[in-house]
């Protein structure tokens, strides 16, 4: 197991179940402004979790993308399940007492604006007795004096309006419907914070190591070797790079950030010089390049001479 | 395939290259009579053991290589890297795919990067 001295400053790749995860917003955008290696973002945003067109932290890196920052030294790869240690028991009690006082303050602050909530309605609410007050006053007044003009007793009357004004200040105010006051629980989602969480102790700045250690282990096969060597050759080019999937290859490649361009390229690697390559995949492959408005590269690793060897192939346009 | 009037310019290539003759035949006749090219002239490539085809399509004067196989065969790029070479080192190589229905669909193949065309 390596510690590395400087495992702060290289970019930490967490590596969970041989994936490597990049957690921090900052070291996202280092990957792509500096190194020009832009992964694809595969987390769910919590306000807009019904689609996913628009994704968030973390991000994924192609495998080859590992291979290439951990061999230029530009990242460490940290065994992420056993950087979270178990928890001491201080450590616990004091995310608990952090845990208990957010919620108490958010309690306090809820229970402030409700009252001053209730204060505000209580208000209009006692205008409104107060004019209905004066309402029925003036009202009995009027109904008095025309009694009196046509000599009816006035007692029953007098009686009957307070009646009514006594029966008013007697109603019980409406029972306010009151919500349990609730709070939010935050979960942040790096684990950067968190007190027990200790990557510099699991951290590997090397394959090898990683690969001793059973954290990471690719390239293992002939044809993985070709991939990584042909992306390096790549980007040492100065292209951006993404998955080849939805164009049927290896890997697209961009002439500058995907953000502003449309990739050229769609990238197929050939193992060996001597690998068996049919007519066919010259024809499925050029076809769907030109199909897109793309060349197809066959880009070909010779292990023996240590180089890549690309050959561009598109539809001829005739025949 | 004797009674054909190409037969004559091609009966040593298709003796001496007998797997791949029913592609050369095609990729020939295809060339010179559908495609109208002009210039066509037979060219031995035995380190690929097969002939290729150099010609200019109509109204221009660029030569164009062309070197057919059939869908059934297995290349590598290592053979690409063989006939750009035996060639002369040309811009571009034509492969011409023929198949047993006597279709044939051409690609072309540049070595290096080479952007598409806009």
């Amino acid at each position: 197991m390596a510690s590395d001295s400087d495992a702060d400053r290289k970019i930490q790749l967490r590596v969970s179940n041989r994936k490597a995860y990049v957690w921090d917003v900052e070291d996202i955008a280092t990957l792509r402004a500096k190194h020009h290696i832009c992964g694809v973002l595969t987390g769910t945003l919590p306000h807009l979790s019904q689609q996913n067109v628009f994704l968030g932290v973390p991000l994924v890196l192609l495998p080859e993308e590992v291979v290439l920052l951990v061999e230029k030294q530009l990242a460490v790869l940290i065994d992420d399940p056993s950087a979270h240690q178990p928890a001491s028991a201080e450590a616990l009690a004091r995310w608990n007492t952090e845990r208990e006082e957010s919620a108490k303050r958010q309690i306090a602050i809820a229970e402030a604006e409700r009252a001053s909530e209730k204060a505000a309605k209580l208000s209009t609410s006692e205008e409104a007795i107060r004019k209905r007050k004066e309402r029925e006053a003036k009202r009995a007044a009027a109904a008095r004096a025309k009694a009196l003009a046509e000599g009816l007793p006035v007692e029953d009357l007098s009686a009957s309006t307070s009646n009514l004004l006594i029966d008013e200040s007697r109603r019980p105010s409406t029972p306010s419907k009151s919500a349990p006051l609730t709070f939010n629980v935050t979960i942040p989602a790096s684990s950067s914070d968190i007190e027990w969480y200790n990557p510099e102790a699991h951290a590997y700045s090397t394959l090898e190591s990683a690969r001793a250690a059973g954290v990471w282990d690719y390239p293992t096969t002939s044809f993985e070797r070709a991939k990584c060597r042909v992306f390096q050759d790549l980007w040492e080019k100065g292209h951006f790079m993404g998955g080849g999937i939805k164009f049927g290859g290896d890997f697209l490649v961009y002439p500058g950030d995907p953000l502003r361009y449309h990739s050229h390229f769609v990238a197929t690697v050939i193992e060996s010089p001597t690998a068996p390559l049919t007519p066919m995949e010259v024809v499925a492959h050029g076809r769907l390049g030109t199909a897109t408005k793309k060349s197809h590269l066959f880009c070909e690793w010779d292990e023996r001479k240590q180089e890549v060897t690309y050959f561009s192939v598109e539809w001829a346009g005739f025949g | 395939m004797e009674k054909h009037p190409s037969y004559a310019n091609l009966s040593p290539y298709l003796v001496k290259y007998p797997q791949v003759a029913g592609a050369l035949f095609q990729t020939y006749n295809d060339l010179k009579l559908a495609q109208q090219w002009t210039g066509l002239e037979i060219i031995d490539v035995p380190s690929c053991s097969r002939c290729a085809l150099r010609g200019s399509r109509p109204n221009t004067e660029e030569p164009l290589s062309v070197v057919p196989c059939s869908l059934s065969e297995s290349l590598s790029t290592d053979w690409i890297r063989t006939t750009f070479r035996e060639l002369g080192g040309p811009p571009h190589v034509y492969l011409a795919i023929n198949t047993e229905d006597s279709s044939i669909v051409y690609y072309k193949i540049s070595p290096g990067i080479v952007k598409p065309p806009l």
